[in-house]
């Protein structure tokens, strides 16, 4: 009924309105499909038919326009379609919506009657909840008074057991002291402790003295056990009380808080006093080894002795120590350092030894030794790294060791050469020098063997400590070596002289003595340094190369190596410039006694002469000494001609003394200048004569030199003065003396003799009145003079010339 | 080492002993010589390097009246020299001019300035200052030292001051430090002794023995080269007197004289009676360096400080003469008379 009123209601207001209820309606039920796009889909403007904007005029306007008559029907029948459609959807809606309404009125009635009775309700059941409340607050508080007494009994019962226990506590300490449980014991007290802090003073009193006794027993047994451990120290720890008991009784200790740092210090004290005692005991060991190594028969003997008192207090060490560290465990920093200590002592006395001598089975001995010790330690204190520590000590050891065992040989050799300076003066021996020689030869040789040998028994042991060591000990053999001979090089100039000449030239016109001997050292280091070119250092390089070529550490880069070659050449050079050293020193004392008797008479007011003056004999003698040295020393040389170019040394012999003789003859001065010219022709004829030879290491050889040298002074002496007649003929008798004496015994006998003509025809050109002696009166002279001599020392010709 | 092949010679009649440079020369090499006969009569040489350096031409010949046994030119003035002579019993000094012309005289006389007599003993040696002009000059014989003052115009000279060696210091010769006009060298037995001439007083001395001559180096000052009879050549810093700073081996007999170049720094030449030449690279560059280290190993470390030696001579030399106009190129005398010129150019490229 409602709807169909609610229909004709919508029929009335036209289209417009019905279509927009319908839009509204299809959009709310039909969201998805609606008839209406399907409807429209035959149009254009389809939706236009829906919006708000559509113009039914224009609408139809144009349907009528566009469409003839049979689309206008069929437009009309489908719209009059769709028209029903809709209205039957809306009747449907109306009629829906309508019972729903009715229903919920239906509801409302109902509940309006069911609402009444609730209130009632509600207030008896507050009513009930009131009451149970009440009820049980009554019930609380009546039964609170009894709670609390329950509680209250409850703690006391607490505290009366705890009572108990402190009460009990002396005797239970007792039992377990008698039982040795002292963990227990200490754990039982330590628990009371805070109730006798509290009530001690007053309500426990005995209780707590009575404990207090029981642990100070307990205090006392510990300590005694500890003490035991030091006590006993003179034994270093014996085994009466197990380390690990000893352990706990130190923690037990802590625990106490007893003063356990100061007992730690006090063991530590004893532990560094017995380290003292035993290097005390290593310094019998030192002792005893030095006495047994006094009489050369050291090894065995005295290796195994003391080596086992030593042994056995080092291992009692060990384990005191190794004690020491489990008793007090966090204290390794300083058994360290006492272990360390240890090593350092050891190689301290061990250095001390090597800056005297030792011979390398000692020193190997005393490395072994540390070495043991160094394991035993390593074993107990591992954490020390001692093997590791000891052996950067034992590096700074053994190449400490190394440089003395040089430093002594240095010291051998150059003992063995100063003796040269002693021995003539106190024994008349044959032969000083050589003797001085050979000694000093034997030393170089033998002491670089024996040298060596040492290293190859350092090298040759199987100590670990040396095998760690292996490649540095080449390297600083090689080094050493190196080193060693090139020191000897500087002594060796040192010796002579050379190095200080300035100091040394003022000895020389002091004390005629002392550089007597000395030209005759220079004459050894000379020899003794081709001896150490040509056999000393092949021998030793082969040596070298034979066991200690292997690898060095540090390589060929550093330049610390033996170079043989080098040190060769060093002496070789060294050996020459010895040898011109010695030459010269011997020179120039001739050159001394020349000058001065150059320098000293008035040349031009010179007496004819008598004898041959006396500067000859010094000249010889001094040529005599340089003789008996070179004897000693030198090797004899090839007996062999005076080099020259061509071969008639003899007629240019004569040629110079028939030119001397026409030149003596003619006395005109008118006839000097082509006498000089004829000097220059025969200097250009004549082959030069090669005056300064390369001076070899022969008897022959360095006594020429000498000669030659002198005499060439000689010559520029004279020609540095001018004489009257009777200086010329002094010179020319002179000379002619020095000849005959000469001529007997020098290898070069051309070139002293071309000098000996060179110093008298510098004479003549020196003299204003160069008329020679007579032949038969130089014979004369020179015979009168040899017969003197003889008459006064018979041997002395024979022995200068041989 | 070879040497004398470069060598240009010029003979001189008789023996001699002394040559010099003349320095005031400045358009010329050349050099004066003079000879050592006691019994002929000496001459003076003049001897010009010709242009192209190939030849000595002799460019004035004087006679001498004695034999002479030293002799130095003039720094200042070419014709002027002194000479050191002898007549066998009784010594001399005087300085001479060069006649102005020469050229054109046949038998040239040299003209006589001044004669410097008032020694007693054996004269040595003159020295004139080798820096430049200066009036002084100083003669040394066996015991005394004179400073004379000398005028070239007036013809005359006075001796200023006079100074005895001391007891048992015989004289030897001198050198006139070239940086110091007041401070001069003089050799004798045992030492070297350095005189200050304003006082006439020794200064200093080297205790060294048998110092045969000594050179002080042009170009550095405080720097002495000795040479000795038997102990080569050394090289001493003035400042450390105690002990030399460089050794240089010498000769293999009597190392006779040494002389510095006056240009090239280090570049010594020396003169010795085993008939040779030797030509010497000292490092005195390195001077502070040398003496640190020791003086007895200097061969083997460093280079050969012997550059040349020429060994073309006959008897001992004895004269030796850097050229100061053109300083590679030096004189030197042998005993025989003979005067070599050496260029010594092709070891300074080494340098």
């Amino acid at each position: 009924m409602v709807e169909q009123a609610k229909m004709a209601n919508d029929d009335i207001p036209l289209d417009d309105k019905a279509k927009r209820m319908r839009d509204l309606l299809s959009s709310f039920y039909y969201p998805y499909h609606g008839s209406s796009p399907k409807a429209h889909s035959n149009y254009e403007n389809l939706d236009s038919i829906n919006s708000a904007t559509f113009d039914p005029e224009h609408y139809m306007n144009l349907l009528v326009q566009k469409s003839n008559l049979e689309e206008l029907l069929r437009k009309h029948v489908e719209m009059a379609a769709e028209i029903k459609n809709l209205d039957t959807d809306l009747q449907m809606l109306v009629y829906e919506n309508y019972n729903k309404f009715i229903s919920a009125t239906d509801a409302i009635k109902w509940m309006k009657s069911n609402i009444v009775g609730m209130e009632a309700n509600m207030e008896q059941l507050l009513d009930k909840i009131m009451s149970v409340q009440s009820r049980s607050d009554r019930v609380n508080t009546s039964l609170f008074e009894k709670r609390e007494h329950i509680e209250k009994l409850h703690r006391t019962r607490n505290l009366l057991r705890k009572v108990q226990f402190i009460y009990d506590l002396p005797a239970r300490l007792a039992k377990c002291i008698k039982s040795e449980a002292y963990a227990d014991a200490v754990k039982f007290y330590i628990g009371a402790m805070p109730i006798f802090k509290a009530y001690g003073d007053s309500s426990f009193q005995d209780c707590k003295r009575a404990s207090e006794d029981a642990i100070i027993t307990i205090l006392k047994n510990l300590q005694a056990c500890l003490s035991l451990c030091y006590a006993c120290k003179g034994k270093l720890f014996s085994d009466s009380e197990s380390i690990q008991a000893r352990a706990e009784a130190a923690v037990l200790l802590k625990q106490l808080d007893f003063p356990v740092d100061s007992l730690q210090a006090k063991l530590l004290e004893k532990l560094e006093q017995s380290l003292g005692d035993l290097q005390l005991k290593t310094n019998e060991i030192e002792n005893v080894l030095r006495e047994s190594n006094d009489p050369s028969k050291q090894g065995k003997g005295f290796d195994s002795v003391p080596g086992i008192g030593h042994e056995v207090s080092v291992h009692g060490f060990a384990e005191a120590i190794r004690a020491y560290r489990v008793i007090f465990p966090d204290s390794e920093s300083q058994l360290i350092k006492l272990a360390q200590n240890l090593v350092i002592k050891h190689f301290e006395m061990t250095e001390q030894r090597v800056k005297r001598r030792i011979s390398s089975t000692n020193f190997l001995g005393a490395l072994r030794a540390i070495w043991d010790d160094v394991l035993l330690m390593d074993g107990v204190l591992s954490e020390a790294a001692l093997s590791n520590f000891s052996l950067e000590v034992a590096h700074a050891t053994v190449k400490k060791y190394v440089a003395s065992t040089f430093t002594y040989l240095l010291q051998d050799i150059s003992d063995a050469l100063l003796k040269v300076k002693v021995s003539p003066k106190e024994a008349a021996e044959e032969h000083p020098l050589q003797v001085a020689l050979e000694a000093s030869k034997k030393i170089v040789l033998q002491g670089s063997m024996d040298v060596l040998l040492k290293f190859r028994q350092l090298l040759d042991d199987e100590l670990g400590l040396l095998v760690k060591l292996r490649a540095f000990i080449i390297d600083w053999v090689q080094e050493g070596f190196q080193d060693f001979f090139r020191s000897l090089d500087d002594c060796f100039l040192l010796l002579s002289g050379r190095k200080n000449s300035s100091s040394q030239d003022q000895g020389f016109s002091e004390g005629a003595l002392g550089e007597k001997v000395l030209a005759g050292l220079v004459l050894v280091l000379a020899q003794l340094s081709v001896f150490i070119e040509q056999t000393a250092i092949p021998r030793i390089s082969e040596e070298i190369a034979a066991s200690f070529s292997s690898g060095g550490a540090r390589g060929h880069e550093n330049g610390h190596v033996f170079v043989s070659g080098e040190i060769c050449q060093l002496f070789q050079l060294g050996g020459e410039k010895l040898l011109h050293h010695y030459i010269n020193v011997r020179t120039r004392r001739v050159s001394t006694l020349l000058r001065k008797r150059f320098t000293t008479p008035n040349w031009v007011k010179h007496k004819e002469p008598r004898e041959v003056h006396m500067f000859v004999d010094l000249f010889l003698q001094e040529l005599k000494a340089v003789d008996s040295e070179v004897k000693q020393i030198l090797p004899e040389g090839l007996l062999r001609k005076h080099q020259r170019s061509d071969s008639n040394g003899s007629t240019n012999s004569s040629r110079s003394n028939a030119l001397l003789d026409d030149k003596m003859s003619r006395s005109n001065i008118q006839k000097a200048r082509s006498q000089l010219l004829e000097t220059h022709l025969a200097k250009l004829f004549k082959q030069k004569i090669e005056i300064f030879t390369k001076v070899e290491y022969s008897q022959e050889s360095v006594e020429t030199t000498i000669v030659k040298l002198c005499v060439k002074s000689l010559q520029e002496y004279v020609r540095l003065q001018t004489f009257n007649r009777s200086g010329f003929q002094q010179i020319q008798l002179d000379i002619h003396f020095l000849r005959t004496l000469l001529k007997e015994n020098i290898e070069a006998e051309e070139a002293v003799d071309f000098l000996l003509d060179e110093v008298i025809v510098a004479a003549s050109e020196r003299c204003l009145d160069p008329i020679p002696l007579e032949p038969p009166i130089l014979d004369k002279l020179v015979q009168v003079k040899l017969a003197k001599s003889k008459e006064h020392n018979p041997v002395k010709p024979l022995d200068v010339g041989r | 080492m070879q040497g004398g092949s470069s060598g240009i010679g010029y003979g001189l009649k008789y023996q001699a002993r002394c040559i010099s440079d003349v320095k005031a020369d400045t358009d010329h090499t050349s050099f004066i010589t003079g000879t050592l006969s006691l019994r002929e009569e000496n001459e003076v040489h003049l001897i010009r390097l010709s242009s192209g350096g190939t030849e000595l031409i002799c460019e004035g010949l004087f006679s001498h009246p004695n034999e002479i046994w030293d002799l130095s030119s003039c720094p200042f003035d070419q014709r002027i020299f002194s000479t050191v002579f002898s007549t066998g019993e009784s010594y001399g000094a005087a300085i001479w001019q060069i006649p102005e012309l020469y050229g054109q005289l046949n038998s040239p006389q040299l003209e006589r300035i001044a004669s410097l007599d008032a020694h007693v003993a054996k004269i040595n040696c003159v020295l004139w200052w080798p820096s430049g002009r200066h009036d002084k000059l100083l003669s040394i014989d066996d015991e005394n030292l004179f400073l004379w003052t000398l005028d070239c115009s007036k013809k005359a000279a006075q001796v200023q001051s006079k100074e005895s060696s001391g007891m048992l210091h015989y004289l030897s010769g001198g050198s006139w430090d070239p940086h110091d006009m007041n401070a001069v060298a003089t050799t004798c037995e045992s030492s070297v002794q350095f005189w200050d001439l304003r006082t006439m007083k020794k200064t200093n001395a080297i205790e060294r023995a048998h110092i045969r001559n000594a050179n002080y180096d042009m170009k550095k000052s405080h720097i002495l080269v000795t040479a000795e009879d038997e102990s080569g050549i050394h090289i001493w810093d003035l400042r450390k007197p105690k002990s030399p700073v460089k050794e240089l081996l010498g000769h293999t007999h009597w190392t006779w004289a040494v002389t510095c170049n006056p240009e090239y720094d280090g570049l010594i030449l020396s003169a010795g009676t085993d008939s040779t030449v030797n030509l010497w690279q000292a490092p005195t560059s390195a001077e502070d360096k040398a003496t640190s280290e020791s003086i007895t190993e200097p061969l083997n470390q460093q280079a050969d400080p012997l550059l040349n030696s020429y060994s073309d001579y006959e008897d001992s030399v004895y004269g030796l003469a850097w050229s100061s106009r053109e300083p590679w190129i030096f004189a030197s005398l042998s005993y025989d008379g003979r005067v070599v010129v050496e260029s010594v150019k092709p070891f300074l490229s080494r340098k």
